[in-house]
């Protein structure tokens, strides 16, 4: 199958995820399973098939940045390394929205939150975690009595 | 023949969790990792030997989930359930070599090459060897848990069924041994040149030369088929007569997998 197929079937997936995370305080458990578990577990298949598929005859490796790479310049490496963005992102996504819930932060401050981690992964959990750092701080029975 | 309920179904994983849980949870994890090899099949265009490249893992996946949830079954009839110190140290080391074989198995299919009879480097010969060494040890449960069951007098199972389970399990391991080793001891598992490739769908076996693994297939599925006779032959014969059956067709079975073996290398196909 080519690559570019394969990229527009997978992207759909993850925004189902993101949706599903949107709207989870309308059904918390339920879509809590389909962004932490449905589509995470499909994505990691696709994922799967492809690196047991196209690894061994990519060129480059871990080891070093030129090796990373010349690894990207396989399409279905990249394709590859495109899923594992789209799956490792959602499940970051669906673990802010259900520490949110937990911690009594509102679903719509943790929304732009979300739009981060969807754009800029790791930026996103920055500022998750410096929101929640902030409610902590302000929730009078932190600590001891939690 | 009745239809097992949810809750009958659900009863019957715990027992073999019971009795046997190191082999219930690998036989059920194997099948769910079968999953993703079966997107990798759908998406892997790659050929080795006239066969897609994963075809054997998935092979290996479905025959040692079955094997090992077999094992768990027959576990019932030990006179205790896998769970004891000596059980739990051997059970471990024969999951870790079903993994280790798994992996081996995938991993050369990851890169389209053989995993057995694989001797081109140093490492992969070395792996090959150490993979047969593996096998054996996998191998051998069936005889440990037939000879168990053997000695076992409170199965509760009728004779002729006790016997054939015992025997069933000790020839999967003796006629396995036979015939995968000397399989192992050829340079592949065809005497012959083919031609056309012809094959039988999911087996595999050569249907226009001698292919070895047919009696590597039937001689450990003996712990399936003896147990199978067993059962009809304690319904419908008198106790002394089933016995004899099932004797008699153990006698039948291990002259199955002589014929397939002779077959086989006179270079004739078995079907």
């Amino acid at each position: 199958m080519h690559p570019d197929t394969l990229f527009q079937i997978a992207n759909p997936f993850a925004v189902l995820g993101w949706l599903a995370l949107i709207l989870a305080p309308a059904a918390p458990r339920l879509t809590d399973m389909v962004a932490s578990l449905i589509i995470p577990l499909l994505l990691s298949v696709a994922y799967s098939a492809l690196m047991l598929t196209y690894w061994s005859s990519a060129t480059g490796g871990y080891g070093s940045l030129p090796d990373v790479m010349a690894l990207f310049t396989d399409p279905y490496i990249a394709l590859a390394g495109w899923v594992h963005y789209l799956a490792f992102d959602l499940l970051i996504g669906a673990w802010a929205t259900r520490t949110a819930r937990g911690e009594n932060i509102p679903h719509l401050l943790t929304l732009p939150h979300l739009g981060l981690i969807f754009l800029f992964g790791p930026a996103g959990f920055l500022t998750f975690h410096a929101m929640r750092a902030d409610f902590r701080l302000r929730t009078p029975n932190n600590g001891a009595s939690a | 023949m009745t239809v097992l309920t949810a809750r009958q179904h659900f009863n019957f994983i715990n027992r073999m969790t019971r009795d046997a849980p190191a082999f219930t949870h690998l036989a059920l994890f194997i099948a769910l990792t079968a999953i993703p090899l079966l997107a990798t099949a759908a998406l892997d265009t790659r050929d080795f030997l006239n066969a897609p490249v994963w075809q054997k893992p998935l092979q290996f996946h479905l025959a040692l989930a079955t094997y090992i949830v077999t094992l768990a079954f027959f576990a019932r009839y030990l006179p205790t359930p896998m769970t004891t110190r000596k059980w739990r140290i051997y059970a471990a080391i024969v999951c870790f070599c079903i993994l280790a074989e798994l992996v081996w198995v995938g991993g050369a299919a990851a890169y389209g090459t053989a995993s057995h009879f694989n001797i081109a480097s140093p490492v992969m010969a070395a792996l090959y060897g150490l993979m047969g060494v593996f096998a054996v040890i996998l191998t051998s449960p069936s005889l440990a848990m037939g000879v168990v069951i053997w000695r076992n007098p409170n199965t509760g199972l009728s004779p002729a069924l006790h016997l054939s389970i015992s025997l069933g399990l000790i020839l999967t391991f003796l006629l396995t041994l036979i015939a995968a080793g000397t399989m192992s001891s050829m340079s592949g598992h065809l005497i012959g040149t083919p031609t056309t490739n012809e094959s039988l769908p999911i087996l595999g076996w050569s249907r226009e030369v001698g292919d070895l693994r047919t009696a590597h297939f039937f001689a450990t599925h003996a712990l399936h088929a003896l147990p199978i006779i067993g059962l009809i032959a304690a319904r419908a014969l008198s106790p002394t007569t089933a016995r004899a059956t099932v004797w008699l067709s153990a006698a039948a079975y291990c002259a199955l997998v002589a014929f397939a073996m002779v077959q086989a290398f006179q270079g004739q196909p078995f079907l």
